[in-house]
């Protein structure tokens, strides 16, 4: 009975890590995009020193967690966000309303996806 | 994560069934949830090995949570009899006194061949020999000859032979086994003695050199290197 309480607690413990992680991922992204779709904001207003405050505090944050979402999520997805935070920095310094508008809403949209994926849904599961 | 976690149960249960649904001959010598562990774990270690942009994780939490599950299956088929039929299966005759059974080997997709073959490499030819043959849960067939037909045992005959016990390897391609010299009671001086009846000196020149409880040795000599 000991090896079956064993198992049961290893699945279990599985079971609430990896809901822990899916939780957890989509409340990080939901805070990295609320906080790009701000300083989206603050670009089209004009305030483009705002706009790449926000972006840094975003990517900072994203950077901070780097080797927990190295270890978990596929390398190939935090390297397309990693090119994005990047490419929408370059486009704040040349306060390019159009492209920025853009990298930011496709950055957003990987950030979104990116938790989505990890969602226990029967979508994903299927 | 959890979506890996969630789709290797769903993974596990379904090539349980199907391999279960595939009948016993398929199973070979494992049961139908050691073959599926088996075959899944050793595709799951070789992706993420192989492939640098998936993160261990995702190896390494479905391979926890198969050997959880089939630590989970393990322990109730050894505690539930019925759980135990529904996971391997129950074991099927198909030859009842000297009769094959066809439903049975329909049932167990098991053609005339397979039996032939089976009972050939079992030693017997004559199916009319055969009491019982019986298709394992782990797809071995078991051979049960009526009693007239069992080769007599010494008992039967009232006759005493000598029980020599476990023979015991002393050397092993050259290699004296300390231990097992030690356990038989014998010293470097009985194995020199042996060693020089057999016209031999050095140790090295022996493959295998065995010897039971009551004394009786084995001695096969190297093939001299061509």
């Amino acid at each position: 009975m000991k090896r079956l309480w064993t198992a049961a607690a290893l699945l279990i413990a599985l079971l609430g890590f990896t809901l822990f992680h899916s939780f957890y991922l989509s409340r990080f992204s939901n805070e990295l995009t609320t906080i790009l779709h701000e300083a989206e904001a603050k670009a089209e207003s004009g305030h483009w020193e705002n706009a790449q405050d926000l972006t840094n505090t975003a990517w900072n944050k994203w950077h901070s967690h780097d080797a927990y979402l190295h270890v978990l999520l596929r390398h190939s997805e935090t390297d397309e966000i990693y090119i994005g935070f990047r490419e929408v920095a370059e486009f704040i310094q040349c306060e390019e309303a159009g492209e920025y508008s853009a990298a930011n809403a496709r950055l957003i949209a990987q950030l979104e996806l990116l938790s989505e994926a990890e969602q226990l849904t029967l979508k994903n599961i299927l | 994560m959890v979506i890996a976690f969630v789709r290797t149960i769903i993974l596990y249960l379904l090539i349980i069934v199907g391999i279960r649904l595939m009948g016993k001959r398929q199973v070979g010598e494992l049961e139908p949830s050691e073959l599926v562990l088996a075959l899944i774990i050793a595709d799951l270690a070789a992706v993420p090995m192989q492939d640098f942009g998936i993160p261990l994780l995702s190896g390494i939490i479905p391979i926890l949570t198969l050997l959880a599950i089939t630590m989970i299956i393990s322990v109730l088929s050894m505690k539930s009899v019925q759980f135990r039929i529904l996971l391997c299966g129950r074991p099927s005759i198909i030859v009842e006194n000297g009769t094959i059974c066809q439903k049975e080997m329909i049932k167990n997709r098991f053609t005339v061949d397979e039996l032939m073959e089976e009972l050939r490499m079992k030693g017997v030819t004559d199916i009319s020999n055969i009491k019982y043959a019986i298709l394992e849960t782990n797809g071995q067939i078991s051979v049960l000859p009526f009693s007239n037909q069992l080769p007599p045992t010494a008992k039967d005959m009232n006759i005493a032979p000598q029980e020599n016990g476990l023979p015991l390897v002393l050397i092993n391609d050259g290699h004296i086994l300390e231990h097992n010299l030690k356990l038989r009671g014998y010293d470097h001086n009985w194995l020199e003695k042996q060693l020089h009846s057999h016209g031999l000196k050095d140790p090295k020149k022996v493959y295998l050199l065995t010897a039971d409880e009551k004394g009786q040795t084995y001695f096969a000599a190297k093939e001299e290197e061509k």
